[in-house]
């Protein structure tokens, strides 16, 4: 085998288990241009650059043809967490009065905004702040916002948040927040991209942004760049037609790639700039899978279980569970999160008049739909990637990523799927629990060993 | 039979309907031939199904410990949604003909689409307000949420709803938040003393009942309350704040009022919040319903809505000044999303204005009674002699 092997992420003092997550090595590419992302929003404000801060659905590129610079809520917590750089701003949201069960990226991006508010005030630059603890230096970089756009699908969580980091700026700016209804289904006709709901709900959903872009226009002086709207959006689309091709040729017994690859490229897809830049990453991660089947190489070496990951990503522990997972041979091919988002229907996307097409993709937040929604593109997509078992991270602190899981598992266990829960978090480490995550993980195995026996 | 005790009879037969709501919906179901629609919690105008012909009942938290329940929602949803589901799974849900629901509490949201699958014949149906107040779309799309309930409604219960019957229901429950803000009015100026658990039980039980009858007996209550004496409290007087979608439990009532407190004024949903604001007047009724929605959250501001232009501390704040409260007790359900989010704006007014107050998480297990009675008491004692301690909570 040719392609180096990456080391997992341990939390402090665990055992390290041996490395045998065979990670895609093209995916550190899109690990350097986030940095560069963020390192550069860092410095918004010496750029005399106009900040929002907003949270949920990627209208980055709406932001960006308005000729401002985006900060996304959630991207930067999750950043945190992966990091474990999350325990300063969850101590200055603890301080501040949150209960530990409240949304953990919430608390954290939160705890993020009281830190950044501190700095501010100091007026003073956080790198040479005496005093400030190293840790607290990136939950505190944040630039401070200008204006705050809400733009949360499937979670009344994540549209109030916004409402308390407005409060927390002293309802001094201006904020603009976008609804989005969730996909029910009321109706006989409704379902995943069809039915009278999908239509009413996607105009509704692209009206708002029109209004959005006005707002944008009026507050920022900015004649809005609809020419750079639609070349963005060009690109994304290219991008995320790569990433789906990528995808589907996981479909290949041994996979090429597992879902711990596709998380490692959430953050390009979900937040940086639409360019040639976005779709040479998404080229790349192509080629290296068409390389790595070419060549026979396999995400494990020794494939003997294909799995699907249902649930928000548990930021903190994403290369532990990577290796967790392949200790067993257990490939974890698919996932709700990875698969069912992102720019994930890009047929969706008119590139000369992209708007609903938009509004459509913020409408599919994974998180916003119903159990029987759930169940199409989970069960679906168990169907295509060749699935035995469904792993559903029980997410404490995220009801939007835990509604409708216990019911989906049911809808599984008929279809003849195992199903395991274990506990985590998608930002708080104190959650997750080793080893039910272990032996319910080996109890599942052992079923799938026990159904193949009776098959065969 | 006397006065008193003609009190404590409409409120003792009040508090038995509240505390079995199914009881009493299968009564009226056999007396009227009517349709029982089960509704959920906050923002739902129940005029609308009165308006059908039906009897809406919101959908009360059951005392029984969860057990099927737990296969269809995890254990880290507020008890309310929990105990929602666990009806479903255990057959409680079977006296209505119908669920409704508008709000979208993440948690709520979730419940439901776990009852929908645990009783595929039951009619379940979400019409979603938007919760942000502050945009020009929001207003349309709630009056046309409204239309799609009314829709519904008619085909569940086979008849059109006129305007002038929606106006007629609008009116009869105009008519009976009147009556319950009346006896909130009596109690915040020192003119009666019913306890916490009394109070809950003329709120609660005028959520489940016909609007008409609850009102007769309101009206009836009303009248004894205001022929007796006035009952001014030397006590500690409280403000007790929060506990969404539904009610605490009485137990919890009688063990803050043995702590030689006096509850003067609270904005819980089984309480205050639920009847703070009628359906103002307006010629077409779904505009009236739709103008009720955003009026609600002007009078007594509420975290699962997002408008920038009101907050439920500054409203606190002024109702504590009104009704002269000396501290709040901020009762939270444990794991209830929106109130833990916007529970420290609320503390930190708290601070600004010197107002001591104590943050209680209540469990669908159960309370440690003895345990939070401490904490009262050190509440109080601080109200009483501030100088102690100033931070209880
Ligand atoms: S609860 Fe989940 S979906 Fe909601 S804001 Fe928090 S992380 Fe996002
Ligand atoms: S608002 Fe709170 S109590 Fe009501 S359903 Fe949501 S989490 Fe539960």
């Amino acid at each position: 085998m040719s392609v180096t092997t990456e080391s997992a992420n341990h939390g402090p003092g665990a055992p390290r288990p041996a490395p045998r997550a065979n990670r895609l090595v093209s995916t550190r590419a899109g690990g350097e241009m986030v940095r560069n992302y963020w390192d550069n929003l860092f410095t918004a404000r010496e750029r005399g650059a106009t900040v929002v801060w907003y949270n949920g659905a990627a209208i980055n590129p709406i932001l960006q043809a308005a000729g401002v610079e985006w900060c996304h809520g959630e991207a930067f917590g999750a950043r945190l967490a992966a990091m474990h750089l999350e325990e300063p701003a969850q101590q200055e949201g603890e301080a501040y009065g949150y209960i530990n069960e409240l949304c953990s990226y919430a608390r954290t991006t939160l705890g993020c905004a009281l830190l950044t508010r501190k700095e501010a005030s100091r007026r003073v630059e956080v790198d040479q702040a005496p005093g400030v603890p190293d840790k607290e230096v990136l939950a505190a970089r944040l630039p401070p916002p200008d204006l705050f756009v809400n733009a949360y699908a499937g979670c009344s969580t994540g549209q109030q948040w916004d409402e308390i980091s407005y409060r927390l700026f002293d309802k001094q700016l201006p904020f603009f927040k976008v609804s989005y209804p969730l996909l029910w289904g009321n109706k006989p006709d409704a379902g995943y991209l069809r039915g009278e709901e999908w239509d009413n709900a996607s105009k509704y959903v692209a009206g708002q942004l029109y209004n959005l872009i006005e707002f944008l226009e009026h507050q920022t002086g900015n004649k809005f760049d609809w020419e750079g709207l639609r070349e963005s959006m060009h690109y994304i689309k290219r991008a995320a037609q790569l990433r789906l091709d990528a995808l589907e040729l996981c479909k290949a017994r041994p996979t090429p790639a597992v879902f711990w690859d596709w998380v490692a490229s959430i953050a390009p897809i979900n937040f940086l700039p639409g360019n040639q830049a976005l779709v040479d990453y998404f080229q790349g991660v192509k080629t290296e899978i068409e390389q790595r089947l070419e060549q026979g190489v396999s995400a494990l070496p020794n494939e003997r279980y294909r799995l699907a990951f249902d649930g928000i990503m548990n930021w903190n522990k994403v290369g532990w569970l990577a290796n967790k997972f392949a200790e067993h041979d257990a490939a974890v091919v698919c996932g709700r999160y990875t698969h069912n988002s992102f720019w994930h229907e890009p047929q969706l996307i008119d590139e000369d008049d992209p708007i609903l097409g938009m509004a459509q993709h913020y409408l599919l937040c994974p998180f916003n739909h119903s159990a029987q929604n759930l169940a199409e593109q989970v069960l679906g997509d168990c169907e295509t990637y060749g699935i035995e078992g469904i792993v559903f991270h029980a997410t404490r602190t995220c009801r939007s990523a835990t509604n409708g899981q216990l019911v989906l598992a049911k809808m599984a266990q008929q279809r003849g799927l195992q199903t395991m829960f274990f506990e985590g978090d998608v930002a708080d480490e104190s959650f997750y629990k080793d080893e039910i995550l272990q032996s319910r993980l080996e109890a599942m195995l052992e079923t799938i060993d026990v159904q193949r026996t009776r098959l065969s | 039979m006397e006065q008193a005790a003609e009190i404590e009879e409409i409120i003792g037969s009040l508090a038995r309907i509240a505390e079995c709501p199914s009881d009493y919906a299968a009564d009226w179901e056999s007396r009227t031939g009517g349709k029982v629609v089960g509704i959920l919690p906050m923002n739902f105008p129940a005029e609308i199904v009165h308006a059908a012909g039906a009897l809406p009942v919101i959908v009360q938290e059951d005392d029984a410990a969860i057990s099927y329940g737990r296969s269809l929602l995890h254990e880290f949803y507020c008890g309310y949604t929990r105990s929602l589901v666990d009806q479903a799974a255990t057959g409680k849900l079977a006296c209505y003909d119908g669920i409704f629901l508008v709000d979208h509490c993440v948690a709520l949201l979730g419940a439901v689409d776990a009852i929908r699958f645990e009783l595929p014949d039951t009619p379940v149906f979400l019409a979603q307000f938007t919760a942000s107040m502050d945009e020009t779309t929001t207003r349309p799309q709630i009056a046309g949420r409204i239309g799609e309930l009314r829709q519904r409604l008619e085909e569940l219960c086979g008849e059109p709803i006129t305007d002038d019957a929606i106006h007629r229901s609008i009116a009869a429950y105009n008519r009976n938040r009147g009556l319950l803000r009346r006896v909130y009015e009596m109690r915040r100026a020192g003119r009666i003393a019913l306890s916490g658990r009394q109070m809950q039980a003329l709120v609660k039980s005028a959520m489940v009942m016909d609007v008409e009858e609850h009102s007769a007996r309101m009206a009836r209550l009303l009248s004894l309350l205001e022929a007796q004496p006035p009952a001014p409290s030397a006590k500690v007087k409280l403000h007790l704040s929060g506990h969404f979608c539904h009610a605490p439990r009485p137990e919890l009532f009688d063990m803050i009022e043995s702590c030689d407190v006096t509850v003067v004024d609270d904005d819980i949903y089984t309480g205050y919040r639920f009847i703070s604001t009628d359906v103002p007047d307006h010629a077409d009724p779904v505009e009236a319903l739709t103008g009720w929605y955003f009026a609600r959250n002007n009078n007594v501001p509420c975290s699962t809505r997002a408008q920038k232009t009101v907050d439920w501390e500054s409203y606190l704040g002024q109702a504590l000044e009104n009704t002269g409260a000396q501290g709040v007790i901020v009762l939270v359900p444990k794991f209830c999303e929106p109130h833990m989010l916007y529970y420290p704006e609320l503390r930190k007014e708290f601070h600004r204005r010197g107002i001591p107050h104590l943050l209680i998480e209540t469990e669908h297990e159960g309370l440690a009674l003895e345990m939070l009675k401490t904490r009262v008491e050190a509440l109080v004692e601080v109200i009483r002699r501030p100088a102690v301690i100033r931070e209880p909570a």
